[in-house]
């Protein structure tokens, strides 16, 4: 059997219905006269897994998982690991710091000029902060730094 | 006359203004929507009363409907999703040395047309409003219900697929405080996440940072055609080739506007598909055919403006950027719904007043400074970008100061890539959340005042016949399931090949 998009969409969401139902012990269903904290996510779950469960039946019209292209996928996890740490760094240095080094970072990786990276990253950043801080009076975090 | 005098005060008019070319801009830019450029602007508006801002946030949605238009037309590259249909004829018309006047023609259709929409809003959303005042909880059930119903008999995907998505929207709308009996759920002892998750970091992390995921910079190419501004003019042929399909895009645009889904993405599409089939000279489209650019840039115009008469008369949105913009006035202590007109009658017609204005601006805008938009799209993507994330941040994190929410967003923007890989579309899941908690909160207000009795959604008339079209609705998405070649969307498709091979 070839394995397709829409089986691993249902299977992942049968999956994640049940992984949310084994951390909602705690929470009452209650009655239908009284219902309780838990009764909407019950049955939302209920209604995820039947929905998954459709799609893996009928699974066989969708597209071979092997066929999805992954190409972009070293662009996501350079862009994402990127970001991520510079949300990591965000309150303690600062939005003028981090901003800049992730835009250096990004456009750095892309192949671009390294001076020209670096002006532009310093530039709009310095013209971010200004604008939202002075012009629509908006803080942004200044960190350890003070800007 | 109440509106007039709000719209055209001097400041709601620089921020509808600002908005306008905000949007022009978000249209314009491959790889930002309207609903990640309104989510991402949306912390600048806290200092602004709740009627600048609608009036600035609603400016940058029609805004991009009019913008989209441009690099559809000059580079073959959709600004906006609603534009992918303009790509065809419009660019075709571009090499055929008629760029100047298919970008007037996609100007005026979307000024009609957004015209009209509004003038129809006036008319209806308040008797809407007043009959909506008759809902109680079970009505507002099965209007809910109803809506997610006709989402997914709308949506460009399947009805499981699209009702899987607002699920697992619906899901994370139950995170936080419960309102009824204050049990904390799945906050797992993260304080913020007992406010719940917000709409802004899942909004911006599926639209805008996952839409970056999903595409590098290598794959963003295209040559931009720069229009003579003395050729902007369509000719006596053309404008006469143009009218009926205005007309007609901007009635069907509106209409489709009204109902849930990708409603301004849909129009555009069967506008396309009704002109084509209209047409004297089918065999002219997809070769620079008027009707081609006229009707599906009128209809994506006049259904982004018909969505706002759910959202303004009922307090409901019908598609993931009215969702942003209710959440916008919820946080500016406007309530949307029937209680809009009576309660905040400055912020309903002086909105509502600013469209009129506002499809005014924006046409002059879209002919005056097509050269200035044309030279944003010589930035590199690879610029571009990274500022895109940098505005994603900003705009996350300013909403509550909370890096937390900016985590959420990268966490919903993984999410939104792999959504992609797998052929779902997020949209649904954006709805889901924003409806959420009214829906738990009326269902179970329901069962309350009932005493348990789940007759209570069958006994009373507005609910009974909410329920009935939910479920003629859903019994014909089930036919169409089991028949594909009786689903809208199969022909659709079909028609769209059927152009693609010509």
């Amino acid at each position: 059997m070839t394995l397709r998009a829409d089986h691993v969409a249902g299977g992942a969401a049968i999956a994640a219905a049940l992984a949310v139902l084994a951390v909602s012990g705690d929470l009452p269903f209650g009655t239908l006269a009284f219902p309780g904290a838990g009764m909407m996510p019950k049955l939302v779950c209920a209604l995820m897994m039947m929905f998954g469960a459709i799609l893996v039946v009928r699974g066989a019209a969708s597209a071979p998982f092997s066929d999805i292209g992954w190409s972009d996928l070293p662009h996501a996890v350079r862009v994402l690991a990127i970001t991520a740490a510079a949300v990591a760094l965000y309150t303690t240095l600062g939005f003028v710091v981090t901003m800049s080094l992730m835009l250096f970072a990004l456009i750095a990786f892309e192949g671009r000029n390294l001076l020209a990276a670096a002006v532009y990253s310093v530039g709009v950043s310095l013209l971010t902060y200004w604008l939202f801080t002075l012009v629509l009076k908006s803080p942004l975090e200044q960190g350890i730094l003070g800007f | 006359m109440l509106g007039f005098s709000v719209a055209l005060r001097p400041d709601v008019l620089w921020y509808g203004f600002l908005g306008c070319l905000v949007g022009t801009l978000v249209g314009v830019l491959p790889g930002i929507g309207p609903l990640s450029g309104i989510s991402i602007l949306l912390p600048i508006t806290f200092g602004l009363d709740a009627t600048k801002a609608i009036v600035m946030l609603a400016g940058i949605y029609y805004g991009s409907q009019y913008g989209g238009s441009t690099t559809s037309i000059l580079m073959r590259i959709p600004g906006e999703a609603s534009s992918v249909m303009t790509c065809i004829d419009g660019y075709a018309m571009a090499r055929n040395g008629r760029a100047g006047a298919a970008l007037c023609i996609a100007a005026v259709g979307s000024w009609i047309a957004g015209t009209f929409g509004v003038v129809v809003l006036t008319a209806i959303a308040p008797p809407l409003a007043a009959f909506a005042l008759r809902f109680g909880p079970p009505e507002y059930t099965a209007l809910l219900v109803l809506g997610l119903i006709f989402l997914a008999y709308m949506s460009s995907t399947s009805l499981p697929r699209t009702l899987l998505m607002a699920a697992i929207g619906l899901l994370l709308g139950t995170i936080g405080i419960d309102n009824l009996t204050g049990h904390f759920r799945y906050s797992f002892d993260i304080v913020e996440l007992g406010d719940g998750i917000g709409i802004v970091p899942v909004a911006v992390g599926l639209f805008g940072l996952g839409e970056i995921l999903s595409t590098p910079s290598a794959t963003v190419v295209g040559q931009v055609m720069a229009p003579k501004l003395r050729e902007l003019l369509p000719n006596r042929k053309e404008w006469r080739q143009s009218g009926w399909p205005i007309a007609r895009g901007s009635v069907l645009g509106f209409l489709i506007g009204l109902t849930p889904g990708s409603a301004h993405i849909i129009s555009s599409f069967l506008s396309y598909a009704v002109e084509r089939k209209l047409s004297k000279h089918p065999e002219e489209f997809g070769h620079g055919a008027v009707a081609g650019v006229a009707g599906p840039e009128s209809a994506n115009n006049a259904a982004s403006t018909g969505a706002f008469v759910p959202m303004l008369a009922l307090g409901l949105p019908t598609g993931p950027v009215t969702a942003v913009l209710m959440a916008a006035l919820i946080i500016h202590g406007v309530q949307p719904g029937p209680q809009l007109v009576n309660e905040h009658p400055d912020v309903f017609w002086g909105f509502v007043a600013s469209m009129y204005v506002g499809n005014v601006l924006l046409l002059l805008l879209n002919l005056l400074l097509v050269g200035l938009f044309v030279n944003v799209l010589r930035i590199p993507y690879s610029y571009l970008y990274p500022l895109v994330i940098m505005f994603c941040v900003i705009g996350v994190y300013t909403v509550n100061n909370s890096i937390v929410d900016v985590w959420i967003m990268l966490n919903i923007g993984v999410l939104g890539y792999f959504l992609r890989k797998l052929g779902l579309d997020p949209a649904p899941l954006v709805l889901g959340l924003v409806i959420s908690p009214t829906f738990e909160l009326s269902l179970r207000q329901s069962l309350i005042m009932s005493n348990g009795y789940w007759t209570i959604f069958f006994t009373r008339p507005i609910a009974l016949a909410l329920f009935l079209t939910a479920a003629l609705l859903l019994s014909l998405s089930l036919f169409a399931l089991t028949r594909k070649h009786a689903d809208w969307r199969t022909k659709l498709a079909e028609a769209e090949a059927g152009e693609g091979a010509q």
